[in-house]
């Protein structure tokens, strides 16, 4: 599903944020990516997103060589992927419902069909009967869990959360994870990163562990 | 990867939908943006009002010199319309020698048409023009000569000279008067106010251009999250770009329709004194009112001037956030 060859990743010609990183995440999986702040756990989510081009090196995704998309090509290619925040990047000025419809009606699905899947995702997360207030009245939690609902209304073939629990305590994320194991037992590739080793350690999935923007470790789990 | 082409079998469904279901989507999303643009300026009215006020500014000059210079046009095609050469024949040419020099006029090259004065009605419009009549009634003999009043066919003052000159080398003619050279001022001037008129259009129509392109970047800045967040979810820069166009384009209206409004009380306001000073020299001018095309164009291009205000504004902020 993802394949990184030999990718790096400089920014201004000197800072090197990632360097000959190479592996491959294969469909359905699911895998944790750590490493202390700084590793380059968010640049390599970017390289996947292509909100970032890498330096050397090849992203693929689907097989798919990423550099080639001509730019009017990425937005659709950046609606297979569900991507989660740590910030949860909400909307403050609507409500729960339009911010999980935000996915469909970019993508122009028809009302019904879309209140339909909305419902279907609140529903998974637990928030069905939030889907009217605004953010601001969720706690931290909750309005993570309107971020995965966001992410995973128009199924997407892939999932991307970049530290999804940074702000939650011990039982929400455990919480939070179990959600994306959910997802990925039906089928979605889960790519999540976290320095929440604690909590990796315990969900037993493979992963692999980044240190000064180098590929350290990639330790599956039997 | 091809636009068609899926990383997945499942992803291929999210992929882009049908093209009767795409239009229907993209028309509706057309309608969304067209009120949510229009309650996102009435949500701050004052702040809108202002900005149209700008726009509404910037365009009534260029419009309201257009306007003028659009009736002095009219005035000046009257104008040529009425151009004529008066052929004085010299004094003591008879009725019938002055008929004969008439048609010898007439058959020239480049005339329109011709009318003989005889020297009687000449002296019957004198007296009823000056209110001379017992003065004049005095006087023994007539001492005005018969003319001939010539229409050219072509106004233009070169023709108009050159058609002179081939008459005053006709037997009988006195002299021939043509009051040219103040028509061909008016036309200078009718020239340099359209130049000018031209040059401030463009200058203020680019002034349009700034106050539309400020007002929607600072809208885009207040809107930059949004725009982020709906770009890593795959909005195309047709869709994030939607919506602010549609902004510039109200604040144009809106400036297009108070500019409209400007105009309109504005000539209301000078057309007394106008029409008063026209008349005490004897004619009739009335300051002309933006018609059913007049208004249409002016607000077509305010309309437009706002829109493509926003579509430079916002077309910098995304190729300021491709990625690199």
């Amino acid at each position: 599903m993802i394949a990184f060859e030999h990718v790096g990743k400089r920014y201004g010609g000197r800072f090197e944020a990632l360097a000959n990183i190479d592996f491959r995440v294969r469909r359905g999986e699911m895998v944790f990516l750590t490493g202390h702040s700084g590793a380059g756990k968010s640049s390599l989510l970017r390289l996947i997103m292509r909100l970032e081009r890498p330096s050397r090196g090849k992203v693929r995704v689907a097989g798919h060589d990423i550099e080639r998309l001509h730019h009017s090509q990425i937005p659709f290619y950046r609606r297979q992927i569900g991507v989660v925040f740590q910030d949860h990047q909400l909307l403050f000025d609507r409500s729960i419902y339009h911010n999980v419809a935000l996915p469909l009606e970019i993508q122009g699905v028809e009302h019904r069909e879309a209140a339909r899947r909305v419902r279907a995702a609140l529903d998974k997360v637990g928030l069905l009967h939030r889907e009217g207030a605004l953010p601001i009245e969720l706690s931290g939690g909750e309005q993570q869990r309107v971020g995965i609902a966001r992410a995973v209304v128009n199924k997407p073939a892939l999932l991307l959360a970049d530290e999804p629990t940074g702000n939650l305590d011990p039982q929400l994320s455990a919480d939070i994870m179990a959600l994306f194991e959910d997802f990925n037992r039906i089928g979605t590739t889960v790519m999540v990163a976290s320095h929440d080793l604690a909590l990796i350690a315990r969900l037993r999935h493979r992963t692999l562990r980044l240190h000064d923007g180098r590929l350290v470790a990639d330790e599956e789990v039997a | 990867m091809s636009r068609e082409s899926a990383p997945s079998p499942r992803g291929a469904r999210t992929q882009r939908p049908a093209g009767g279901i795409r239009w229907r989507a993209w028309a509706r999303h057309h309608r969304a943006m067209v009120l949510d643009s229009a309650r996102r300026l009435l949500r701050r009215p004052l702040g809108s009002l202002m900005t149209m006020l700008a726009i509404a500014i910037a365009l009534v000059l260029p419009a309201g010199l257009w306007l003028t210079l659009d009736s002095a046009r009219l005035l000046d095609a009257e104008l040529e319309q009425s151009a004529t050469l008066t052929a004085y024949l010299e004094v003591g040419v008879g009725e019938s020698e002055a008929g004969r020099i008439e048609e010898a006029l007439a058959a020239q090259a480049g005339v329109l048409d011709t009318r003989l004065i005889t020297a009687a009605e000449g002296m019957a419009e004198f007296q009823q023009a000056l209110g001379l009549r017992d003065a004049l009634a005095r006087l023994d003999d007539n001492p005005l000569p018969a003319s001939v009043v010539v229409r050219p066919a072509d106004p233009a003052p070169q023709a108009v000279r050159r058609l002179a000159e081939r008459f005053e080398a006709v037997p009988g003619v006195d002299e021939v008067r043509l009051d040219l050279a103040w028509l061909e001022r008016l036309r200078h001037l009718a020239e340099l106010g359209q130049r000018v008129t031209l040059a401030l259009g463009v200058l203020f129509g680019l002034g349009v251009l700034l106050v539309v392109g400020n007002t929607i970047r600072l809208a885009v800045e207040n809107r930059r999250q949004e725009i982020e967040v709906i770009t890593l979810i795959g909005a195309t820069h047709a869709f994030v770009r939607r919506p602010f166009l549609y902004s510039g384009a109200w604040f144009g209206l809106g400036g297009g329709l108070l500019a409209w409004g400007l105009l309109t009380l504005g000539s209301d306001w000078l057309s007394a004194p106008v029409s008063a000073l026209a008349a005490s020299y004897g004619a009739s001018f009335h300051l002309p009112r933006l018609g059913l095309e007049g208004s249409t164009i002016l607000l077509c291009s305010s309309t437009l001037l706002g829109w493509l205000g926003a579509w430079i504004a916002v077309n910098r902020h995304l190729a300021e956030s491709r990625p690199r």
